[in-house]
């Protein structure tokens, strides 16, 4: 018994590996870069940056810790240097990453990168001043200086080679039309040069592309930090200890908004528990019991019927009918409360009261899908338990039928259907992110989706683990339920 | 006589027979047709290009043609260039025309009729002179309009189709998996398929290699196929598919060289069982909605080949389950053991006998499956994840009826329709369930 117990929450921790890892995956591959999102420009600064922004972000990414390899080793190639992480941008990354694969020479490639780099470096925070446009209309001169800003720029993310040719070709004409710009001629022609470098090595060094190596990283990778934590370093704490990271929304800690939405949910997901089971046991048990009847039959064609009903059809339909000024206003249309909260000084059974009716129709909308499941569940179960042989014993002995349904047949039924318990929480949490969005309860499925439309990645990840998590424990606490009740369950 | 009726005995004639006399199933079945069949003409049914159009002295036939448009060449020598997606069919001056049964597409809009037109309200049509007359029948709304003017009717035919398609498709995906891993779980257990040592460590490095040189070395040709076009994707990964094949069998062959090597030869148990055991609890641990919608929400661009893929992907662990448990028990039959005196290879026996046996429960749980997908793509649309948001299908149009309760029509149709095709394919997995069931014999 308890080896079997200890055998299942062994298998229990790889699963959970495996779902951070998934996790962890989606967040990476996101789109879009959460630096960018967290440090935004300030006032004045359109279009121009300045080194302030530049160090900032630089602070954002070692806070963030986005300045460190992904994984623990990477599956690479010999040409490729596993150092192409410290690249943060990723277009510049992908650039670098297909120069490689187009030419296979990493030095000459770091070359003409850090070249390309020292080019852009210099002329981006370049404003002429009065001295050097003397004499030159100043909107032109104006706009070849952002020309040439915007061209080596570009070329720190290009690796087509008729791109990077053009580039060089109009920021050569800029600087030879312009006079004030031939202070970026060295530089320029460094670039260059170092460009044509690599051009002329041609293929010499790409079969370097073709032989796999391994890229060994150790522990300071953003897996493990995100695991563990980085030990001090910084603020970040364990996840183990309910450390999740910083919502790039709001930019506070994920641990705090999930603690203060969590409540809604399990309520109602406890609260649909509750009344899916004060519901469908009767009905099955009465089903099986009066087998063939009408009740058992119209039960069943309606339950069958509810069953088909997608979630949001009925929640639709419930707030068209009770819910609409035009048709039956008894009940209101969305939250948990009033618009003003309770009412000052109010009593914990005032304010139950008060939200009674707001919680009405999304407890049905909860519950109603699992009526179907489980009523047949205990109808079948209840069906095989009336067949034993001992129901057959307690008719004859003369007992009557109710007693005989509900002392003999019911316990040996109840079986399943407690183990069934545990499956339901994980499944309520999932269906709740649409109801949440229908009725604006503040509970984790609407959280959850305001997360994915305004690219949260932090916080939908975090809701990924928590939920595989509680998957996982509704699983394991099923299988111990079952091995429990039953004695007959061995270990398999 | 009963000799002759136990020799003629087909199994699949018995099944039939069992699941025409279920009479709601066989009702839900013959509605599926249809609703297949709706979904398939659907992009002829319910299109604002007419069928037929003589304009000027020239047959078109819009709705079926592949090319965009058409030039006519005017009496004076000037070339009149009519283009079939954006011209005005309503308002041409054509000789005959004959439009489709719903003359609408499913996202234009009408902007005479805009702003929430009820089935039954008042439509007005604007004729070729600019007078507002009330709408003619051939072109009335027949379920009402949306706010943009887009026809309820019309979304609710390419819904159709949408719903159908993502449905089965994913369902196919899912059914491949999970009967192929739950087949191989079942039939070989854990102790059966046996290779040499060598081979089998040579056939894990070839694996790794094979996808390191099918998709890592080749990830950017790859990328650059995804974002051409649909034909250079599938090119590309054709022959990422050829490099991986490749490679592999390269790998296989020299894993069997290795037998000569005393250590190398020795035999070891692949656990194929375990192994797919452990995958289908890790994918049945992962919150299913949660999961899709985090994947929807990061791929790049939405398309119904993503969600197809992506459902498919995550649904296939109850067909396997069922797949492996009816092979447990088949494994042990004895005509199995037959064949296996005879000599026939093991992926014979899998696929040509045991698999057609051991289908039932499969085939009862896809149909309840193309019903799950169903819901779970209209809960997307509704989210607005998923599809393409210039797509219109049932999930998108009840959401866009919850911004205006009394707008009724917007919510009571597709619902209705979600409803059915879901309800069609319950009746239908029961049905299933019912005739294949052998213990249940009439």
């Amino acid at each position: 018994m308890l080896r079997y117990i200890l055998r299942r929450i062994l298998i229990f921790i790889p699963t959970l590996i495996i779902i951070t890892l998934l996790g962890f995956v989606i967040s990476i591959n996101a789109p879009g870069d959460p630096i960018e999102r967290l440090v935004k420009p300030q006032a004045g600064e359109t279009g121009v940056q300045t080194g302030n922004t530049d160090q900032q972000k630089k602070e954002w990414r070692q806070k963030l810790g986005l300045d460190l390899p992904v994984f623990y080793f990477t599956l690479t190639s010999l040409a490729r240097p596993d150092t192409l992480y410290r690249i943060y941008d990723k277009n510049e990354r992908e650039a670098a990453d297909r120069l490689v694969s187009q030419y296979g020479d990493w030095p000459l490639i770091q070359d003409y990168l850090t070249a390309a780099r020292k080019l852009n470096a210099a002329v981006r925070y370049y404003i002429p001043d009065s001295n050097a446009t003397k004499g030159l209309d100043e909107n032109e001169a104006l706009s070849a200086v952002n020309d040439l800003k915007f061209e080596s720029s570009a070329l720190r993310s290009s690796y087509d080679p008729n791109v990077i040719s053009s580039k060089f070709s109009r920021m050569n004409e800029l600087i030879s039309r312009n006079a004030f710009l031939e202070r970026f001629r060295d530089v320029y022609r460094e670039a260059n040069s170092r460009y044509m470098i690599l051009v002329r090595s041609g293929s010499k060094s790409v079969w370097k592309n073709y032989v796999p190596c391994l890229a060994f990283y150790g522990r300071s990778n953003q897996y493990h930090r995100w695991l563990f934590g980085d030990g001090g370093k910084t603020s970040r704490g364990l996840l183990l200890h309910g450390d999740f990271g910083i919502s790039y929304v709001t930019r506070q800690p994920i641990s705090d908004v999930i603690w203060s939405k969590i409540g809604w949910s399990l309520f109602f997901t406890a609260l649909s528990v509750i009344l899916a089971y004060m519901v469908s046991i009767p009905i099955g048990v009465i089903s099986a019991a009066k087998r063939g009847s009408r009740f058992d039959r119209t039960s069943s064609v309606i339950l069958f019927m509810l069953y088909s009903l997608v979630s949001f059809f009925l929640a639709t339909l419930l707030l068209m009918t009770f819910a609409n000024p035009d048709v039956l206003a008894w009940l209101p249309p969305s939250g948990v409360k009033p618009a003003l909260g309770y009412p000052e000084g109010a009593s914990l059974w005032d304010k139950i009261r008060i939200s009674t009716p707001y919680i009405i129709l999304p407890a049905i909308c909860y519950t109603y899908s699992s009526f179907a499941f489980l009523s047949r569940t205990m109808r079948v179960s209840m069906l095989e338990a009336i067949g034993q042989d001992y129901i057959r014993t307690a008719r004859a002995k003369g007992l009557p039928e109710k007693r005989v349904i509900w002392k003999h047949g019911f316990r040996n039924a109840l079986l399943p259907i407690i183990t069934v318990f545990a499956n339901i929480f994980p499944a309520a949490i999932g269906g709740s992110v649409i109801i949440e969005t229908i009725f604006t309860i503040p509970g984790m499925g609407s959280e959850t989706f305001a997360a994915i439309q305004s690219n949260n990645y932090p916080m939908i990840i975090t809701v990924l683990t928590i939920t595989g998590f509680l998957t996982l424990v509704g699983y394991l606490i099923s299988d111990i339920l079952y091995s429990i009740v039953d004695p007959r369950i061995n270990l398999r | 006589m009963q000799e002759a009726e136990a020799k003629n005995f087909s199994f699949r004639r018995y099944a039939w027979g069992q699941f025409k006399r279920n009479k709601p199933a066989y009702w839900s079945f013959r509605i599926l047709v249809v609703l297949a069949i709706i979904a398939l003409i659907s992009p002829f049914i319910a299109t604002d290009q007419p069928w037929y159009c003589k304009y000027k002295g020239v047959t078109m036939f819009p709705a079926f043609s592949l090319s965009n448009s058409c030039e006519i060449k005017g009496e004076n020598g000037n070339v009149e260039k009519i283009q079939y997606d954006i011209a005005d069919w309503k308002h041409l001056d054509a000789e005959s025309i004959v439009f489709a049964p719903v003359p609408y597409a499913p996202n234009k809009s009408d902007y005479d009729n805009a702003d929430y037109v009820s089935p039954s309200g008042r439509q007005v049509f604007i004729d070729k002179d600019g007078n507002s007359i009330p709408m003619p029948g051939r072109f009335r709304h027949w379920l009402g309009t949306s706010k943009g003017g887009e026809d309820v009717l019309s979304g609710l035919i390419n819904g159709t189709r949408v719903s159908l398609s993502i449905g089965i498709l994913s369902m196919a995906i899912a059914s491949f998996l999970g009967i192929v891993l739950g087949a191989m779980a079942g039939y070989f257990g854990d102790r059966k398929l046996k290779t040499t040592r060598g081979a089998f460590w040579t056939m894990i490095f070839g694996l790794i290699m094979a996808w390191y040189y099918a998709f890592s070395v080749r990830s950017y040709s790859i990328a650059d196929g995804f974002s051409t076009s649909t034909a250079a994707m599938l090119t590309q990964l054709f022959i990422s598919l050829l490099v991986f094949v490749f490679v592999a069998t390269l790998f296989y062959y020299a894993g069997r060289l290795t037998g000569r090597i005393p250590f190398l030869s020795r035999e070891v148990f692949i656990p194929v069982d375990s192994i797919v055991s452990r995958a289908i609890e890790i994918l049945i641990s992962m919150p299913l909605l949660i999961l899709i919608i985090s994947v929807s929400a990061i791929t790049r661009e939405k398309s119904m080949v993503n969600l197809m893929v992506i459902i498919g992907l995550t649904t296939w662990t109850g067909i396997a389950r069922l797949t492996r448990a009816e092979f447990l028990r088949i494994a042990n039959l004895e005509y199995i053991q037959a064949a296996k005196s005879m000599g026939f290879r093991e992926y014979r026996i899998i696929f040509r006998h045991a698999l057609p046996n051991g289908l039932a429960p499969a085939l009862v749980a896809i149909a309840f499956g193309v019903a799950s997908a169903i819901i779970i793509e209209s809960s997307l649309s509704f989210l607005g994840i998923g599809v393409p948001p210039t797509t219109v299908t049932w999930g998108s149009l009840l959401s866009a009826g919850r911004e205006q309760f009394s707008a009724w029509w917007l919510v009571i149709f597709p619902g209705l329709a979600i409803f059915l095709t879901v309800m069609v394919y319950n009746l239908l997995g029961e049905g299933l369930r019912d005739a294949l069931d052998p213990r249940l014999k009439r």
